[in-house]
């Protein structure tokens, strides 16, 4: 078939086939896993990066993102791609998480949300700071007639032949839970793999506990960014360039994304469950 | 008492060096059009404004950042690994990560501007000898000054972390940062500086981008002149507030309550700055009134 042939914008269409073939993967990887290596921490790590891929791949979806438009006050959202920006309060978060690691796995969870939370409010807030003082212009939505969490009009506060600009309070509510769900995410990934390492590693290396959490801490690390940055990407391919936040018509494609990050995450998990474990 | 009187002084140091990282970075990416008001650099050709501009887009910023900070980090720690002193091991690091940006600079800016040939684009070589230059001082200066507080943050603070793995961290938080606070700055203000102020560019304007300064034909230095003006400086206080108060909430209320003193002064620093971009929203929208009549109230 021609691109003309083709299905005009897939959009928001969910399409079963490819969910129904997506479940069967994520199935098959999960029981793979169950089948090489019982049901010990290498499967809970495994499920753990489920969880939290399909946290960061869900939470993308919040954050409001105007790309090239929103650089120029044609579209409303932050002026950057929706992965990096993403990424950018996820990982923010995860450098929180990881430092209160030895606290428990859900105090350094919540504490991995709450600094990409902290990370994305003051960003958006610097967002309407710029848009307000430094270019005069008030926040408005181009998707809503009214602001779903104030109540807010926003048409008659868009400027002529713009999609609207600025950050209206419901992306900046958004942004933040985008960054919420993304540090919960990057660090659940990061707690459950650590674990794995450091109870595998020594007798992997033949080395001491101690002198293994360098590697573990770094491998584990890494992992976590990688798998961060996989479901982000996926994720903005999901939204296609912009969103304006959770009010925004392409929000409602989000259960693509989920399948396709849990799918991502299960093989990208079984990978670095399996330089361990086997 | 006196290791949190030195954890406040290292935070305070690094929410210092964040700002200024912040600040350098968005001046060093507007110089270069790097970041999303690029798109109308490389448009304007194409709609027949000739342009005098430097575009060194490479990436977006935060991957760029990332990439050039962890290079920088990562080659710090190994000298450092080689028992170099840590201040010299940084500004070595970093002085190689500048090169690399240098050359990333320089192929981006001819790869660029060549495609735009069929457009009657000149590649203008004294442009890429003037430009190139101080993007890399204003990317030396923010890569070291992040490479130092990721240093701090690791050898100070004691976060788990290694130097390189921070640097990625920090250098795409840092683009982030930059790039969602300081591009509208350069994109509308800068770019469309001929378009009517308190208001966006309307879309049929795409690529009428300004291309005349004071006196003979606009270039990017006058960008990065007027950037630092105040997208630099927003774009530094935004990541040196993201820097700071993430490391101010670990550092003194961590211990408190088993890690929930941090989650619960986070929380209300949330709240606090929600309260302050509502705050902004609403002061605009009263100020500022709306540009047409309101479409409901009129009717009715």
């Amino acid at each position: 078939m021609s691109a003309i042939g083709a299905k005009p914008a897939a959009g928001a269409a969910v399409d079963t086939t490819a969910m129904v073939v997506g479940i069967i993967i994520l199935l098959l990887v999960i029981g793979a896993t169950y089948y090489l290596f019982g049901s010990g921490l290498a499967f809970m790590a495994l499920i753990g990066i489920i969880i939290g891929g399909v946290l960061i791949g869900f939470g993308v979806h919040f954050v409001p993102v105007g790309g090239a438009p929103a650089a120029m006050g044609q579209a409303p959202g932050i002026a950057t791609g929706v992965a990096m920006l993403a990424a950018g309060a996820g990982l923010a978060g995860l450098f929180g998480g990881a430092w209160a690691a030895e606290m428990g796995v859900v105090v350094a969870t919540i504490t991995g949300a709450i600094g990409g939370g902290l990370m994305m409010a003051i960003t958006c807030m610097f967002v309407n700071f710029i848009y307000v003082f430094g270019m005069g212009i008030p926040s408005a939505s181009g998707k809503v007639t009214k602001d779903p969490i104030t109540g807010d009009t926003q048409p008659e506060f868009k400027s002529q032949g713009t999609e609207g600009h600025g950050l209206p309070f419901v992306s900046y509510v958004g942004g933040v839970i985008g960054g919420l769900f993304g540090g919960a995410g990057g660090t659940l990934i990061y707690l459950v793999l650590l674990d794995l390492y450091e109870e595998e590693l020594p007798a992997m290396m033949n080395a001491l506990p101690a002198q293994i959490v360098p590697i573990a801490v770094a491998l584990a690390g890494m992992f976590a960014i990688g798998m961060f940055l996989v479901n982000a990407v996926l994720a903005a391919y999901n939204i296609t360039g912009t969103i304006e936040g959770p009010h925004d018509p392409k929000f409602k494609r989000f259960p693509r994304a989920v399948v396709a990050s849990a799918v991502a995450s299960a093989i990208c998990g079984i990978v670095a469950i399996m330089i361990v474990a086997v | 008492m006196e290791s949190i009187v030195f954890g406040i002084g290292i935070t305070a140091l690094a929410g210092a060096l964040a700002t200024v990282a912040g600040a350098a970075e968005n001046t060093e990416s507007d110089i270069g059009s790097q970041g999303d008001p690029n798109s109308q650099v490389q448009l304007a050709p194409q709609m027949g404004y000739i342009h005098r501009i430097f575009n060194k887009a490479v990436a977006g910023e935060p991957p760029a950042y990332g990439l050039w900070i962890a290079l920088g980090a990562g080659i710090a720690w190994a000298f450092m690994a080689m028992q170099i002193n840590p201040i010299l091991a940084i500004v070595l690091g970093s002085g190689i990560a500048v090169f690399v940006q240098g050359v990333y600079a320089t192929t981006a800016y001819l790869g660029r501007t060549a495609s735009l040939a069929k457009f009657g684009q000149p590649v203008y070589v004294d442009i890429l000898k003037s430009m190139t230059t101080v993007t890399m001082a204003h990317a030396f200066v923010a890569i070291f000054a992040t490479v130092t507080l990721c240093h701090l943050i690791n050898a100070a603070l004691g976060h788990p972390f290694p130097l390189p793995l921070l640097g990625i961290v920090w250098g795409i938080a840092l683009g982030a940062a930059g790039s969602a606070t300081g591009n509208p700055f350069y994109g509308k203000e800068r770019q469309y500086q001929n378009q009517k102020f308190g208001a966006g560019v309307p879309i049929a304007a795409s690529g009428n981008i300004v291309r005349y300064a004071e006196a003979g034909e606009r270039n990017s230095l006058d960008n990065g002149w007027f950037s630092a003006k105040l997208g630099g400086p927003a774009s530094g206080v935004c990541f040196g507030l993201i820097v700071f108060l993430e490391l101010w909430r670990t550092v003194l209320f961590e211990e408190i309550g088993a890690g929930w003193g941090a989650i619960i002064i986070g929380i209300i620093i949330i709240l606090v700055f929600t309260v302050i971009d509502r705050y902004i929203e609403v002061w605009a929208r009263k100020n500022y009134g709306p540009y047409t009549k309101p479409a409901e109230e009129a009717s009715s």
